[in-house]
């Protein structure tokens, strides 16, 4: 069992901060999701993790463990995978180029393609070849090789069918059922809480509702503030 | 307004007090200065002209310009050549003539490296000195092998007299440096070295602003040139070589020589630092082992001696009055303005555009009409196509198929330059506001037109925006796109798009933001299309809304029945069920 | 007419070889790396000094200076990696201008502004074709440019690290978040072409002018090749070495034109980037 823990986690960017004082316990094998609008500053705090930006103020840590001014490189290490926005797969090379590159052994990268029938018939296509959601497969067996014990997902359905989603959806699943903890950013809401068992609302850079998800659910017009503002609400 | 001509006056007397108070400076020294120091203080001036060029091409446009001495040489050619023809007008023609060529020079080489990233620019010019270094040393200047020497103009045949002359000369390019850099020639260098795109948009051509820049700097290192020669009497292939351009190069940008007095420093620095090694009984290389460490440092560090300055001195400015931000909360209902009524005929027809990126359809036959004088919002989920749609009507994806018409006038293959003077504008989502500009010299430069302080004051209160004297490196982002939305609007144009005015300000100032839009058309006859991801501020702002989803318009209409239709929720929220 | 093309077919191999060096910085590390023939000068000077002062055996100092044309790349490259990890090619490339000075004029210092004494490592005829006298510094030249972009090539598409590499090429942050070691590969390739630039000029430099200034200047007709495959195609940027190196030797034989010559990699360069630029892009980050 891990933990992951943000203690008054502050990003900022350019002019002033983009999140503020976002504190969070992720726990193995749960999945947290982050809603609201765009502009929050989920992907902001999703970076801050794995270290594409530094936090501002506050701390993060792994077991107790700040990661403090860890390189994005040595986090991986210590088990932080970061699903990136759009589709961060490596276009010219292969799947299976794509997915070894993140795997310890060529069987867990085996392993990994094995988990999508699609990608297996696929396997030595160029990467920028596929569909948009192949590609998403590709980036979602590329993490599950990384054998993660924490799986950050950033708006994994962008540009992506709903159709499409669902599909990918189960694996994220999957990996909790595994024993990673996520915490996956999406903008399709009530996808997301379905497998959620903790939520955070974000709006304007800041927390609005923490709590589990089943309440979340049960309470639409906590989600309508934070989306649509006060005047929807009315 | 009494005050401000007074004002205006004294900004454009200042300039012209401060150069008269350098010639007499240049006076005195040139009286005063011991002998040696006069032959050393031409070099310097000859340098620090050199380097006020590269300060134009690599401070202000941001490019990499690596033959400098050779444009030099082009100058000190020329005037060496029309010494041994003895062409008519003596040698301060020679001298203007000399600098014309190496501009001419300098835009056949810069042709070549103009439409690529800015690194070509580097290749041409490295290659342009390498060989043209080889070249000199075979045949040699004219008038070298007969030993005939340049004749200085009368009045100035001795060293003090002609160090006098090259401090006459080192004003007048300064002072005419000054007024481009505060021109439209000043402020396009400064933006398309910030953004190409974001230059492009604002009607300016982009091939153009880097080709002034390099034109203007290969002109000033032709006359630094032409001074050489007048200066030693025979020019010489050595005193042109590649690697004091590359030195040259270093030092204009470790001092910042987009600043004018900076160049000058850098001149004397390049004298100094030699002459200082000599009598300390160094080798003399170790300068360019100097300018070398210090150029990486500066490199890398992005910063230079100029700027850095500069801002211990704005720190200090912007202690007592803080980061400029906007006012939009303050009520402007009251603010009366002229209204105009329209016809409600379509401005802007889009019939069928689609985009593909590789095997990706990023729009499917998108069609639409803009009625003349509403605000249309475009929604839709991330990755919906919006900004797509923007960067295809705008001109930057001249692979659309389909096509666009601003009233009455198709714009399929026209540049995203030519679509911007034809009023069709845009904003962006990401900073594309030059942060070296003021706003006042950014607004003008968007306009594109005569624009009187009192118009530019009025629209910047508009739309909540500080006062047109600030700086806009002192300006928070959110703030720097309503600049971004006021100079558009200034440039009246027939249409414009807006991609996220409002990110980056807070949800309060959203809606301000959105009672002011709803204004434009009326106050400027400029129609809108806003992309906004607030459903807040769409709903206060538009008239009609149309909503893309996977590069396909999804519904379009009047507000109230896009808000309702089920499918538009659905896309919009990924669910039913919420609404 | 042959033999003024043939000989200048070792100069040719010397361009392709920096060539493919200035191509796999380009696609690699994000750089134009205007210090890479200084580099390789350096390390030469260092070795021709540790011959004739240090009295050291020529191989012994070969090897030594090669070495330090590889750690002062590194030292570059790290430079670059440390400050500039994000920045744009453009800013990336400027800093290499500093070493390009640097080393130039500190080889000034160190070793004086004269041709060095350089004790040639190959010499001497290899074969005759029709008359015509192939030494072997032209056929190792050859054989060098073609080896290097061959193992390149090989190492990149067949190779762990290569696919590592290239994978950083395309998203260097993706990379690092899948525990990609950004850094110490981006110094490694940077070594490595610094001690690939100095063996060619350490051969080469024996048999023709060798001056700071004119190995140092090697790069403009390297860039000039490597232009032809965009600073992408490691086999274009080889034919464009060898044919720039032939036709140089050719246009050296016709007195009338011969300074003609000096300007050929200039105009090389001229024609590629116009040809490059017939259609107008917009860059999506700038």
């Amino acid at each position: 069992m891990s933990t992951l823990t943000l203690t008054d986690v502050t990003v900022s960017r350019g002019a002033g901060p983009v999140i503020r004082d976002v504190s969070l316990t992720v726990e193995s094998g749960t999945i947290t999701a982050l809603v609201g609008p765009n502009g929050a500053g989920k992907t902001s705090l999703l970076e801050a993790i794995s270290g594409v930006v530094e936090a501002s103020s506050g701390t993060i840590a792994v077991d107790g463990e700040p990661l403090g001014k860890l390189s994005r490189v040595r986090r991986s290490r210590r088990g932080i995978v970061h699903i990136e926005q759009g589709r961060a797969v490596f276009p010219s090379l292969t799947v299976v180029e794509n997915v070894r590159l993140a795997s310890g052994t060529a069987a867990r990268a085996e392993e990994a393609i094995a988990l999508f029938p699609e990608l297996e018939k696929r396997r030595d296509s160029a990467a920028g070849l596929l569909s948009g959601g192949e590609q998403q497969m590709v980036v979602l067996a590329r993490a599950f090789a990384a054998e993660p014990k924490f799986l950050l997902i950033d708006e994994m359905s962008l540009g992506l069918a709903p159709v499409v989603f669902t599909r990918l959806l189960p694996m994220v699943q999957r990996f909790a059922e595994n024993g990673v903890g996520v915490l996956l950013v999406e903008q399709f809401t009530n996808l997301a809480l379905s497998v959620a068992g903790q939520a955070l609302v974000f709006s304007s850079g800041r927390v609005t509702f923490q709590g589990s998800a089943a309440e979340l659910a049960a309470s639409p017009e906590l989600l309508h503030t934070a989306y649509l503002g006060g005047a929807a609400s009315a | 307004m009494p005050r401000a001509n007074a004002s205006r006056t004294l900004r454009i007397l200042v300039p012209f007090l401060v150069t008269a108070g350098g010639i007499l400076v240049g006076y005195a020294l040139s009286v005063g200065l011991p002998g040696y120091f006069v032959f050393l203080g031409t070099s310097a001036i000859v340098a620090a002209i050199a380097i006020l060029g590269l300060g134009i091409v690599t401070g202000s446009a941001g490019m990499i310009a690596l033959c400098q001495l050779t444009f030099a040489a082009v100058g000190a050619w020329v005037v060496a050549g029309l010494n041994v023809i003895e062409a008519p007008g003596g040698f301060i023609v020679w001298l203007v003539l000399g600098g014309l060529a190496a501009g001419v020079v300098g835009i056949l080489v810069g042709l070549p490296a103009l439409r690529l990233r800015g690194v070509n620019l580097a290749v041409v010019t490295l290659g342009f000195a390498a060989a043209a270094d080889v070249t000199l040393v075979q045949i040699q200047f004219p008038g070298s092998v007969t030993g005939t020497s340049i004749v200085r103009p009368e009045g100035f045949g001795t060293d003090r007299e002609f160090f006098f002359l090259g401090i006459l000369v080192l004003a007048a390019c300064g002072i005419i440096v000054y007024f481009l850099q505060r021109g439209r020639w000043g402020s396009s260098w400064k933006a398309v070295a910030f953004s190409e795109r974001g230059t492009a948009s604002t009607g300016q051509s982009v091939p153009g602003a880097k080709l002034t820049a390099f034109a203007v700097s290969a002109t000033l290192g032709g006359i630094s040139g032409g001074l050489i020669a007048g200066q030693v009497g025979l020019a010489f292939a050595s005193s042109f070589s590649p690697i004091q351009s590359l030195a040259l190069y270093v030092l204009a940008v470790m001092s910042g020589a987009h600043l004018i007095d900076m160049a000058i420093f850098g001149g004397i620095i390049w004298i100094v630092v030699p002459e200082l090694l000599k009598r300390w009984g160094v080798p003399q290389d170790w300068g360019f082992v100097v300018f070398g460490v210090l150029g990486v440092q500066a490199l890398t560090s992005g910063t230079n001696l100029g700027t850095g300055i500069r801002n211990l001195w704005w720190k200090r400015a912007l202690k007592k009055g803080g980061t400029a931000t906007n006012h939009l909360t303050t009520d402007v209902s009251a603010t009366p303005a002229p209204q105009r009524t329209f016809s409600g005929e379509p401005i802007l027809v889009v019939r069928d555009l689609s985009v593909t990126f590789g095997k990706v359809e990023a729009l499917k036959q998108v069609s639409f009409e803009l009625a003349e004088g509403s605000v249309l919002g475009l929604i839709g989920p991330n990755g919906a196509g919006k900004s797509t749609l923007v960067d295809a009507l705008t001109g930057f994806l001249p692979q659309h198929t389909g096509s666009v018409t601003l009233d009455g006038r198709a714009l399929d293959r026209l540049s995203p330059t030519r679509r911007a003077r034809l009023g069709l504008r845009r904003t962006f989502q990401q900073d594309r506001v030059p942060p070296s500009l003021t706003i006042d010299g950014y607004v003008r430069f968007a306009a594109r037109r005569r624009l009187t302080a009192g118009e530019i004051a009025e629209a910047l209160e508009f739309f909540g925006c500080p006062p047109a004297s600030t700086r806009l490196a002192s300006v928070d982002v959110g703030t720097r796109r309503l600049v971004e939305v006021a100079a558009n609007v200034l440039a009246r144009p027939r249409v414009l798009l807006l991609d996220e005015p409002a990110a980056g300000l807070s949800h309060e100032e959203h809606v301000d933001l959105g009672r002011r839009l709803t204004q434009v058309p009326a106050r400027f006859g400029t129609s809108i299309i806003l992309i906004e991801h607030d459903l807040d501020l769409v709903r206060s702002t538009c008239d009609s809304i149309m909503v893309l989803d996977f590069g396909s318009v999804l519904a379009s209409g009047p507000q109230e029945d896009v808000l309702a239709d089920p499918a538009v929720i659905k896309a919009y929220m990924g669910e039913t069920e919420l609404l | 007419m042959l033999q003024g093309a043939l000989s200048g077919l070792a100069a040719g191999g010397v361009y392709a070889i920096i060539a493919v060096c200035l191509t796999l910085m380009s696609r690699l590390v994000r750089v134009v790396n205007f210090s890479q023939a200084a580099t390789g000068m350096f390390g030469s000077y260092v070795a021709v000094w540790m011959v004739s002062h240090a009295g050291l055996p020529i191989w012994l100092a070969t090897i030594a200076g090669i070495l330090v044309g590889g750690l002062l790349s590194g030292i570059i490259g790290w430079i670059i990696a440390t400050w500039l990890s994000e920045a744009d090619t453009t800013t990336r490339s400027a800093v290499t201008v500093g070493p390009l000075l640097l080393l130039i004029s500190l080889s000034f210092i160190l070793f004086g502004n004269k041709p060095q004494p350089f004790q040639p490592l190959l010499a001497g005829p290899a074969f005759t074709v029709s008359g015509v006298v192939i030494s072997q510094v032209t056929v190792a030249m050859v054989l060098l440019a073609i080896v290097v972009a061959v193992v390149s090539k090989v190492v990149l598409s067949r190779t762990t690290v290569g696919t590592q590499l290239r994978a950083l090429s395309e998203r260097p942050t993706t990379a690092e978040l899948i525990g990609i070691p950004a850094k110490p590969l981006g110094v490694a390739v940077w070594a490595i072409t610094g001690i690939i630039s100095t063996i060619v000029i350490v051969i080469v430099a024996p048999s023709q002018s060798n001056d700071a200034i004119a190995l140092s200047m090697l790069i403009v007709p390297a860039a000039a090749a490597a232009l032809l495959g965009a600073f992408r195609r490691l086999d274009l940027a080889v034919i464009g070495g060898l044919v720039l190196g032939v036709i140089q030797g050719f246009v050296a034989q016709i007195d009338q034109v011969s300074f003609v010559r000096y300007f050929l990699p200039f105009l090389f360069i001229v024609g590629l980037l116009l040809w490059n630029q017939r259609k107008a892009v917009w860059d999506a980050a700038r």
